[in-house]
């Protein structure tokens, strides 16, 4: 401990706020009493380290509450704020009916070019009389399948596009987590394409291709939702989109 | 409750020309009802605020409402923003009187009958060893705070965290002079007691 008569001094010699004559006089006490020192030292160090704490960042949640209930309460002129992009509704419900007509024929092509097996017992099941798949048939679902696949991927481009300028304007921390989604994603899609591209009519290889593209789509209306919810400040809705990609 | 009207300059004083157009156009924005004019405004000072509740409290849940509930009080105030301080200073105090004001009334909460900002009282638990040779670090530094009295913490936070001057953090306090010199010490021993004993573990 250091001595108690001098304590104030030192903590006021730390300060640099010691009249001359006092600290003429703690100075030389200090040089007899090792105590003191220490306690100066120390004084000193817990100074230094308080004037150079690091600022602290509050979470983005703070203010996209802030902007909600600005909102809310009616306080924000709307006109001011950039409208939404609105032109991706329309590559969204492409996609949605691009997805529709592909899962309708991937269960045509899938259950024509299931071969009913001879000893199954039929009766039960009541597999309706098709008999043998038509071949041409088959191949012309197919094509079909690949138009529409193609048309698919070239909505998912434009949908892609709009995420990736919500991304931009994201909390960079939601946009990696979201980006990083994306990627996972992309790399499926390549290596199911990757798969269809080897054997043309193997079609649970379609399927695959077809689900990943089918979650592609669901993953950018999420984002561009988010992006929304965002502007609208809507920070829950936000946060339920978020929250329910883990 | 009588700290509304503080003198301090806790910030560096804004360039009394162009500095102080851009921040009367950025209010009017502002006003005009502008949410990005708003968002520039958080963006630049709601660290600093943040950090200061976060301590103030030793706690980021309540830091957290406090400073939505700070900004909010700012938006609704900025009408009689007339630009005779820097727009930060005039956020500061209305920060400092909102945190304040949580701690008194967490503290009346809480059933204390003492000013806990005005707490007195002697520096038994300080006896403490040395520190030496080890530094004191970032993290240790916070993990102590959290630890001290809210009176001395909030004195030592506002003098040698923020850099006010004494009579700042009294007149900030709502406290004598004398009484933020004698908090700001004991919180500084309390520290180095915390300090020696957390380090030695
Ligand atoms: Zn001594």
């Amino acid at each position: 401990m250091p001595c108690a008569r001098y304590i104030t001094s030192l903590q006021e010699l730390a300060d640099g706020t010691i009249g001359s004559i006092r600290r003429a006089e703690v100075e030389q006490h200090l040089e007899t009493c090792e105590d003191c020192r220490a306690a100066l030292a120390d004084l000193e160090k817990i100074r230094d380290a308080a004037a150079s704490l690091d600022e602290l960042q509050p979470p983005e949640r703070v203010w996209l509450q802030i902007a909600g209930r600005l909102r809310q309460e009616g306080r924000i002129q709307e006109a001011a704020a950039p409208a939404p992009p609105r032109r991706y509704l329309h590559a969204f419900a492409l996609a949605a009916a691009l997805v529709i007509a592909i899962g309708g024929s991937l269960l045509f092509i899938a259950s024509r070019n299931r071969q009913v097996p001879a000893t199954a017992p039929a009766t039960a099941t009541a597999t309706p009389p098709t008999g043998v798949p038509d071949a041409a048939e088959v191949q012309a679902a197919a094509t079909a399948v690949e138009e529409a696949q193609q048309k698919l991927e070239a909505a998912i481009g434009r949908l892609q596009q709009v995420a990736d300028a919500s991304l931009q304007a994201m909390d960079p921390k939601t946009a990696a987590t979201l980006q990083k989604n994306i990627g996972i994603i992309d790399q499926a899609i390549a290596e199911e394409r990757a798969a269809v591209k080897a054997e043309p009519m193997n079609v649970p290889a379609r399927e695959s291709l077809f689900e990943a593209l089918k979650r592609k789509v669901v993953l950018l209306q999420d984002t561009i939702a988010l992006m929304n919810e965002m502007r609208k400040g809507n920070p829950s809705g936000a946060a339920e989109i978020v929250g329910g990609k883990g | 409750m009588t700290a509304s009207k503080l003198t301090v300059r806790p910030t560096a004083p804004a360039a009394a020309g162009s500095g102080r157009m851009a921040e009367l156009a950025l209010v009017e924005r502002v006003r005009r009802g502008e949410l990005g004019a708003f968002e520039e405004l958080y963006r630049t000072h709601a660290g600093r605020l943040y950090s200061l509740a976060c301590r103030m409290l030793g706690n980021p849940a309540d830091a957290e409402d406090l400073l939505q509930e700070i900004f909010l009080a700012a938006h609704r105030k900025l009408d009689g923003f007339r630009g005779d301080a820097a727009l930060g200073t005039w956020l500061y105090r209305l920060a400092t009187n909102q945190i304040l004001d949580h701690l008194r009334s967490r503290a009346a909460r809480a059933g204390q009958l003492t000013d806990a900002l005005d707490d007195t009282g002697t520096i038994a638990d300080t006896a403490s060893g040395r520190l030496g040779d080890r530094a004191v670090t970032k993290l240790d530094l916070e993990r102590a705070l959290a630890q001290l009295p809210e009176g001395c913490r909030a004195a030592f936070l506002l003098h040698d965290v923020e850099g006010l001057e004494h009579q700042e953090v009294a007149h900030v306090l709502g406290i004598a002079e004398g009484t933020s010199k004698s908090q700001v010490h004991k919180a500084r021993l309390r520290l180095r007691a915390l300090l020696t004993r957390g380090s030695s573990a």
